[in-house]
């Protein structure tokens, strides 16, 4: 199939916990025989296929994997067994703003962030004015951004991350950008790109979030897939957990 | 031989992210002076005290001999590149954990943090040299065109510096006991490298321990082109150009299988 844009297969992620943190406590506990590592199973067994175009809301309770799954597409780690695989290019939305820099200028730090994310230096020229636009900070571009509100912090961050049309977009419960008016320019915004055949993969506990942007579910409980398909069943998974 | 395969794949991936490179680099430099009144002229006056103040502990008080040439001319042309690998070690000790936001969020060659804060050493390192200009003027020191070998020392001891830093920030990440032991041992390397002192001052009988220290192969060469005119010691350049490589090449595997698992344990 090649619409194919996700693969997971039998997808395990475990987490070893240093107990020890320094030298200094490791060494002792390495000659005792004491254990040095706790392992925590955040991923177990997670299989799925998701093809261009549609869209992926994940859901679960605190700690049951969501991150954890979003940060293996992202490719920002790696699994610890099984496989997954990524076609195309990933515009992480999940924690905005990562690589500002506060004693650079908004300007600065725009380019800065393109690069990071891997927009080569010509297109970020071209999508320039774009982005100023979509963040409507005209007046402020080129002041420190240490001097922004927070705020106008997030608005930059994210219309930097949208600027390019990802195949990709990874969502982690940020639509809470801003006021009302930006963040419904948000959601425009993201809906564009759904139509455009951009795959969103999103995190949410606001169940009316997903129902409205996504057509397919994945339930995670305890690092276990409960459930993958269609959006209304998956919802109705999710609920009978939660109770 | 996949080994071999995956360097090559590492090496076009890392080319295809040169633009951030630069970026990084340049955020380090623009970054660092922010809100100074004389900004980036500290990259020059800091060496430029260093120099005073050594010089006059060493050649007034301790009264190091330096041979034919003055004794400042003598120590900048050692300590400079000093403090280029110095400085490149220990930012590039804590650049892999002092950028964990970006580690945890987003993809993209760790590396090139690394070869980013390098890139803005060899920046400040070639702007220190400027120090040089009104001494050797002054000194009347003649050069010859031996000169500029000074170039190829350089590339070799930045691949040098490249590798170890490689090493240490990986490392770093998962216990930061090594910054810390990082000062100690840097501190103690800049006291076993004929840097303040030629090396013939130093005892004969312990003098095999340069051998085994390339800095201080890079640091006579530098002494020998720049101030002997005369050609480096081809024998130990090569030695050193080898070693340099294969270290680099062993350090990016090291580099790369443990890049995996930086975003968790940061």
């Amino acid at each position: 199939m090649s619409n194919l844009i996700i693969k997971a297969e039998k997808l395990y992620k475990i987490y070893n916990l240093q107990r020890q943190k320094t030298f200094k406590e490791f060494l002792p506990a390495l000659f005792s025989g004491s254990k040095t590592r706790k392992k925590v199973n955040a991923l177990s067994d997670i299989n799925f296929d998701l093809f261009k175009g549609q869209s992926l809301g994940i859901m679960g309770k605190n700690g049951s994997g969501k991150s954890t799954l979003l940060k293996l597409i992202a490719g920002v780690t790696i699994p610890t067994m099984g496989d997954i695989k990524v076609f195309a290019r990933v515009a992480p939305l999940i924690e905005l703003g990562a690589g500002f820099h506060p004693e650079l200028t908004g300007k600065e730090n725009i380019f800065l962030n393109g690069s990071i994310l891997g927009i080569k230096k010509r297109d970020m020229d071209k999508l320039y004015d774009s982005i100023i636009d979509f963040s409507e900070l005209h007046n402020f571009i080129d002041e420190p951004i240490k001097f922004y509100s927070s705020g106008m912090y997030m608005r930059l961050a994210f219309s930097v991350a949208v600027a390019k049309t990802p195949d990709i977009l990874l969502v982690d419960e940020i639509l809470a950008v801003g006021d009302a008016k930006f963040q419904e320019k948000c959601l425009n915004r993201i809906k564009k790109f759904q139509k455009s055949g951009t795959t969103m993969i999103m995190v949410s506990h606001n169940i009316e979030q997903i129902r409205e942007h996504c057509n397919q579910g994945l339930v995670l409980q305890n690092g276990k897939q409960k459930f993958f398909g269609s959006i209304s069943e998956a919802i109705e998974k999710y609920q009978k957990i939660i109770t | 031989m996949s080994n071999v395969i995956k360097l090559f794949s590492n090496i076009k991936l890392f080319f295809s992210y040169h633009e951030l490179l630069f970026n990084f680099a340049r955020r380090e430099i623009s970054q660092r002076y922010k809100q100074s009144i004389l900004g980036y002229a500290w990259v020059i006056l800091n060496p430029l005290f260093q120099l005073l103040v050594m010089t006059f502990v060493f050649s007034t008080i301790f009264k190091v001999s330096s041979f034919s040439v003055p004794y400042i001319i003598f120590l900048m042309v050692g300590l400079l590149p000093w403090n280029f690998f110095g400085q490149s070690l220990s930012s590039a000790s804590n650049s892999l954990v002092s950028n964990s936001p970006l580690i945890t969020k987003i993809y993209f060659p760790r590396e090139i943090l690394i070869y980013g804060t390098i890139l803005a050493k060899i920046i400040d390192f070639l702007y220190s040299c400027l120090v040089l200009i009104p001494f050797f003027i002054y000194f009347h020191v003649s050069l010859n065109w031996q000169v500029l070998w000074v170039i190829p020392i350089f590339i070799i001891q930045l691949i040098f510096t490249a590798a170890l830093s490689l090493i240490i920030a990986s490392f770093n990440l998962f216990y930061r006991d090594i910054q810390y032991l990082l000062n100690l041992v840097i501190s103690l390397w800049f006291y076993l490298t004929p840097i303040l002192y030629p090396i013939e001052q130093f005892p004969e009988k312990y003098r095999f321990i340069f051998a085994f220290n390339p800095i201080s192969v890079f640091i006579n060469a530098y002494r020998q082109v720049v101030l002997g005119g005369r050609e480096p010691n081809y024998l130990s350049l090569f030695i050193a150009t080898i070693i340099s490589i294969l270290f680099f090449l062993i350090s990016l595997l090291i580099f790369k299988k443990q890049e995996g698992e930086f975003a968790d344990y940061v």
